[in-house]
């Protein structure tokens, strides 16, 4: 197969062959090593625009869509202007991987359930029927159940996007918000909307907000390079002792990332006292609907939220070595 | 499509699935960049894409057009980081060094472009390596190695460094099973059952299908080998794999342990003729015991056990809450994970012999096992295992991919090798059993230990013998004691022997049992193990850890209130000494060299520095005039790498054939005495051959008989660990922040190795307290987390300081005066976690291992 050289020869090539767009190759090349998925890859041309990082005369900032995850996590204009996404794009996964993998294909990965990535087992996700992990092991599964399918949606840069409202292009279908790029979560057999020969060429983030302070954390049991239990992101702006912006979005936790508005009405027009923050945490868990392996994601939702607001805002809890 | 490849222009195919990694082992044959998880997770296979490391595994082919790329070979072993991997033995088996390597160099480089010749922080180098793994546990010699080099103190050569071998492994340049290919070599795949229980009516397909199944065609596990093919690619092999057809009667399973007891349940071995196909997770002789359906058991190892039952019962029946502790603790599987996976080469010659390449860690053993199987005589197997890949257990016997490989290259006619991938080894590689231990302990007015009761249950698959509440009649005296040991068989992959079999899972009951009754009688935990323990080795370990300031300065049990607690636990363990008496090391001088001989193996644990240093040191010759050739057969006797067993016999017999080679030198020139300088000698002896061997032991053996080959010899090892930990009570995490683990193994051979060897069995047992969990699916028996993604090892980061202590006086009756200590440094591990955790929360962990959601659970109930 000759490689293709444009957007439109490659949405050709998965039309006509049913061949798997590849940006990175971290989630095609396992799947297929894997036996998970057997069709072609076809390698998304490596057209400049849809690489870089490029600031834009109304003050937002494009990214191409196979700009390197490490290659924005790393950007010091991004580290300034955008925390919540650089710092969230810095946490996942390992260094070569957040080398290998691209922005666009981190949002449209396919989800880890153990159940779907294994050959002996057929479910909703790969056009069978039915979802062994609600009758089997689903300890990592969602604590939100939006629908059939209970894996959890794997992008973490998809929830710092959320928080900050960003649009997406997509070749020849236009400019979507990002939270249009996975729906309600309802539909099993997909981890994003797209057809499979539509190709998202771009993000685009809002202008920066002055002021913004930001943090992200997750929930593992290992000191890093492990998909998280729950993860979560939180953009505030406190102007005289009152929060005046709120962006805060959590995964891991359904479906589809997702932007937690319930949060952040509970913040807004506030003080961020550590009583209002717990307040604002707890909302976090009023969608929960936890299966039976995972109730204890309700607390750890509430607790990874108010982790990261407390970073946000400057009131972290005192560590083991000051508290000793 | 063109590519630079360590400075040579060469050519990449642009087959759209074809990955980085095949095309430069298959191709290009650069097999220093190494295959394990296949998914990115390891980075064995991590090589430099214009300067940038990246794992090959999830590198299109297509995407190295017009690159540069560098792999491990190119380095040439002159960067100052594989200088420094070599001078502080950052490595064990070495299947991870490579991958390790390039990413250690690009960021040495970076570093010091940056920040100039300075020491970075664990935390830096813990934040680059994040994407390596490295099962046998090399990190702390890899932290001082990445901070020597950042900080130029290796930017010349070094002396010899402590692991003889240790550079081959650094360069890529070391070849294992799965790296030696052969002109004509196939590729073989082994087809697998795909349901929990059935018998197989009947395989078609391939006509060269070599059979894999038992006698009674009945499979037992969702995995089992069912048959094998093979072909010219890996591809092609598996393509072979799926076209053949495999008929099944399925028949009813029990495939959840929970479920096995039950009545209706199915059983796994209905009749007494096929209990006596169950394969065993213990060492040694399987202790006969009745079945009851699924359950096969008591073995009992009593004490006075009626004593210690009535006792228990009278003191449960007044309400004792302070003398008498009862719990049950649990532990899931755990999976030795090697990074090489089995792997077997084999091939046979003209004259109708068996060429086997075989990843193992029972060389002689696997050998004599293949001859009786394909009726050969013993000399016509000729195996190498010349490096191994980790082993822990998983590789003592003949296993599945050996028999694959020589029955397939049979058919063929033609080599053929059988590399499982990570999915089989997760599956078929064997683990340590699951256990439940049911515990209680008996407290006298005096806070004398007055009775024991333990019953473990042994989650083993299909595997029984899982021994661990037997272990517990050989610590605390000689109080009343009822030990029973039980299996619950089910429909799912077989355990194997791993590491300390037993060892681990009754630390976790027994030493946490130890640390409540001594929390509850208000007795500091290493006092009352010191009151209890009449172990003079341990004693001492007792009284130095006593007195660290570690210990002494720890916060009180459950003290502690903000967000994150720290902790510090103890716990102690023993283990058998185990020895081979028949071990041989033979020694022929070539060429003015002493090349050593056995047919013994090095899977890490260091055989092959051992013997050189022994060697070198009694001929008082420089490193470079002794050279160590093991991993062949056609040699001497050699002992298997298990039980601990390796060192304390090789040591002496090198050191005896070391003896008798000066002694022939002397005979050959006799008016020099035998004092003069051998390596003079070595010059005239061409040809000179000795051998020597393992002495036996004064005050001979505790079990006189051999089982297996191995004898147990006088005296336990023991180990005594303390260790810290912080808890964030908030995210559930816990974080190991230091160990001193305090071992009593006699004297050391090659210090620097005994001493990598331990720091690798305390991250052994940090992955089993905090993270490694084998899950199989409840209703299928298909093991889930089957990829290094889902089955969690430790990583750099995880790791704290560690600091080992070698006691060594006390194994003075043992030629040598050192036995064996690879397991005991393991055992005590989680114990002292999750006593540590109990101090740091007041909240006793019950469940291995300890996850985030179970603590969370914990501290809220």
């Amino acid at each position: 197969m000759n490689q293709p050289l444009t957007l439109d020869e490659a949405a050709a090539v998965v039309l006509d062959s049913g061949a798997e767009l590849r940006a990175g190759g971290t989630d095609t090349t396992a799947r297929r090593r894997g036996g998970v998925t057997r069709s072609a890859a076809v390698q998304i041309p490596l057209l400049p625009a849809l690489h870089g990082i490029t600031r834009q005369a109304d003050g937002t900032t494009r990214i191409g869509a196979l700009t390197g995850v490490a290659e924005l996590s790393d950007d010091a204009g991004l580290q300034a202007d955008y925390p919540a996404l650089t710092r969230t794009a810095g946490a996942l996964a390992t260094p070569q991987i957040r080398t290998a993998g691209t922005l666009g294909g981190n949002l449209l990965q396919h989800n880890r359930c153990w159940y779907y990535r294994n050959p002996h087992f057929s479910c909703y996700r790969d056009g069978g029927e039915g979802c062994p992990a609600r009758t089997g092991i689903h300890l990592h599964a969602a604590v939100i159940d939006q629908g059939p399918c209970i894996a959890p949606h794997p992008s973490s840069i998809a929830i710092a996007l959320l928080s900050y409202d960003a649009r997406i292009d997509v070749h020849e279908l236009g400019t979507l918000n990002v939270a249009d790029l996975y729906g309600d979560g309802s539909d099993p057999t997909r981890d994003h909307l797209l057809a499979p020969q539509q190709i998202l060429t771009a993000v685009t983030l809002p202008a920066p907000l002055p002021g913004e302070r930001a943090a992200y954390n997750r929930a593992i049991s290992r000191a890093g390079a492990e998909w998280p239990l729950v993860e979560a992101v939180a953009r505030v702006r406190v102007s005289d002792g009152i929060v005046t912006a709120a962006g805060v979005a959590a995964g891991g936790i359904a479906h589809t990332p997702l932007r937690l508005p319930e949060v952040e009405d509970a913040l807004l027009g506030r003080e961020p006292t550590p009583e209002i923050l717990f307040t604002a945490a707890t909302a976090a868990t009023e969608r929960c609907s936890p299966l039976p392996q995972t109730r204890y994601k309700v607390e750890l939702l509430r607790d990874t939220v108010l982790d990261v607001l407390e970073k946000a805002v400057g009131v972290e809890a005192p560590t083991g070595a000051e508290n000793a | 499509m063109d590519v630079t490849v360590n400075g040579s222009a060469r050519q990449v195919g642009s087959e759209p699935d074809a990955t980085a990694v095949q095309f430069l082992r298959e191709t290009l044959g650069l097999t220093g960049t190494k295959l394990v998880c296949g998914a990115g997770v390891c980075g064995a296979c991590t090589v430099h894409v214009d300067g940038v490391p990246k794992v090959a595994c999830l590198t299109p082919a297509a995407a190295l057009e017009g690159t540069s790329v560098t792999t491990v070979e190119g380095l040439r072993g002159k960067h100052p980081v594989q200088r420094a991997f070599a001078a502080h033995d950052a490595l064990q088996c070495g299947y991870c060094t490579p991958g390790f390597v390039m990413e250690a160099s690009s960021f040495v480089d970076r570093w010091r472009a940056e920040h100039g010749d300075t020491t970075p922080s664990r935390a830096d180098i813990a934040a680059a390596l994040a994407g390596h793994l490295c099962r046998c546990g090399a990190y702390e010699g890899i932290y001082a190695a990445v901070a020597a080099a950042c900080a130029g103190a290796h930017d010349t050569d070094d002396a010899p460094p402590p692991r003889v071998e240790a550079m081959q492994k650094i360069t890529g340049q070391a070849l294992y099973t799965t790296d030696v290919h052969p002109a004509g070599l196939l590729d073989g795949v082994i087809v697998r059952s795909r349901h929990a229980h059935a018998r197989v009516r009947s395989v078609t397909g391939d006509d060269k299908l070599v059979d894999l199944l038992p006698g009674d065609r009945t499979v037992r596990y969702v995995g089992q080998p069912i048959a094998a093919v093979a072909a010219e690619t890996l591809a092609a092999a598996e393509a072979a794999a799926e076209r053949v057809r495999v008929e099944y009667e399925v028949l009813p399973a029990t495939v959840d342990p929970g479920l096995a007891e039950l009545p209706d349940s199915p059983v796994v071995y209905p009749t007494k003729e096929e209990r006596k196909q169950a394969p065993a997770s213990a060492e040694g002789l399987l202790i006969p015991a009745k079945w009851n359906g699924n359950v096969r058991g008591p073995v009992r190892m009593n004490w006075h056990g009626g004593l210690a039952l009535k006792r228990i019962e009278q003191a449960r029946a007044q309400g004792e809450s302070r003398r008498l502790v009862e719990a049950t603790f649990t532990a899931e599987p755990q999976v030795h994970t090697p990074l090489e996976p089995h792997a077997c080469l084999a091939s046979w010659d003209s004259g109708g012999d068996l060429h086997l390449w075989v990843s193992t860690q029972a060389l002689a053993e696997v050998a004599e096992r293949a001859a009786e199987r394909f009726r050969l005589r013993p000399e016509q197997v000729h195996a190498s295992a010349v490096h191994v890949g980790g082993g822990f257990g998983s590789k003592l016997s003949l296993t599945s991919d050996v028999v694959a490989a020589a029955e397939l290259a049979r058919v063929h006619a033609a080599p053929v090798r059988v590399v499982l991938n990570r999915a089989e080894e997760f599956t078929d590689g064997g683990h340590r059993p699951g256990t439940r231990a049911d515990i209680a302990m008996l407290t006298d007015d005096n806070g004398n230990l007055a009775a024991l009761t333990l019953d473990v249950h042994g989650d083993g698959g299909v595997s029984v013998g899982s021994g661990v509440a037997s272990l517990a009649r050989f610590i605390y005296g000689n109080a009343p004691r009822r030990l029973r040991d039980f299996d619950i068989v089910t429909h799912r992959p077989p355990a194997t022997p791993f590491r300390g079999p037993g060892g681990p899972p009754l630390a976790w009951a027994l030493e946490q049992t130890v640390d409540e009754t001594a929390h509850r009688r208000g007795e500091d935990p290493i006092a009352l193990r010191r009151r209890w323990d009449g172990n003079s080795k341990r004693r001492a370990l007792y009284d130095v850890a006593a007195a660290l300031p570690l210990w002494t300065q720890r916060p009180a049990v459950g003290s502690q209130t903000g967000r994150f607690r720290r902790g510090v636990g103890v716990a102690a363990a023993n283990w058998m000494y185990f020895l081979d008496p028949s071990t041989q090391v033979e020694l022929t001088v070539e060429e003015g060299i002493v090349v050593a001989r056995s047919a013994t193996q090095d899977m890490g644990q260091g055989a092959r520095s051992v013997i050189a240093d022994v060697i070198a040191a009694e001929l008082g010759l420089a490193p470079d005039r002794v050279r160590v050739d093991i991993g062949r057969t056609g040699t001497v006797h050699g002992p298997t790498s298990g039980g601990s067993r390796t060192t304390t016999s090789i040591a002496p017999a090198a050191r005896d054939a070391a003896a008798r080679l000066r002694s022939a030198l002397a005979a050959k020139a006799p008016g020099q005495g035998t004092g003069g300088a051998v390596e003079k000698l070595l010059a005239d002896a061409e040809g000179l051959r000795v051998v020597g061997k393992r002495r036996r032991d004064r005050l001979g053996y505790a079990a006189p008989v051999r089982v297996g080959g191995v004898i147990i010899g006088r005296g336990f090892t023991g180990a005594v660990h303390v260790t810290e930990v912080e808890v964030d009570t908030r995210l559930g995490h816990t974080r190991v922040t230091r160990v001193w683990g305090g071992i009593a193994a006699g004297r050391l051979y090659s210090p620097a190795l005994a001493l990598g060897q331990c720091q690798g069995g305390v991250i052994q047992g940090i992955g089993y307290a905090l993270y490694e969990e084998r899950v199989t699916d409840p209703l299928t028996g298909v093991v889930l987390s089957d990829n290094l993604e889902d089955y969690r090892i430790p990583g750099i980061g995880d790791i704290p300081e560690i600091d080992i202590h070698f006691h060594e006086e006390g194994f003075d009756h043992v030629d040598g005066g050192g036995v064996g200590l690879g397991e005991v440094c393991t055992l005590p591990v989680a114990a002292s976690v999750g006593n540590a955790v109990h101090a740091a929360t007041g909240w006793r962990p019950h469940h291995l291992p300890i996850r985030p959601d179970r603590l969370l659970e914990g501290l809220r109930a």
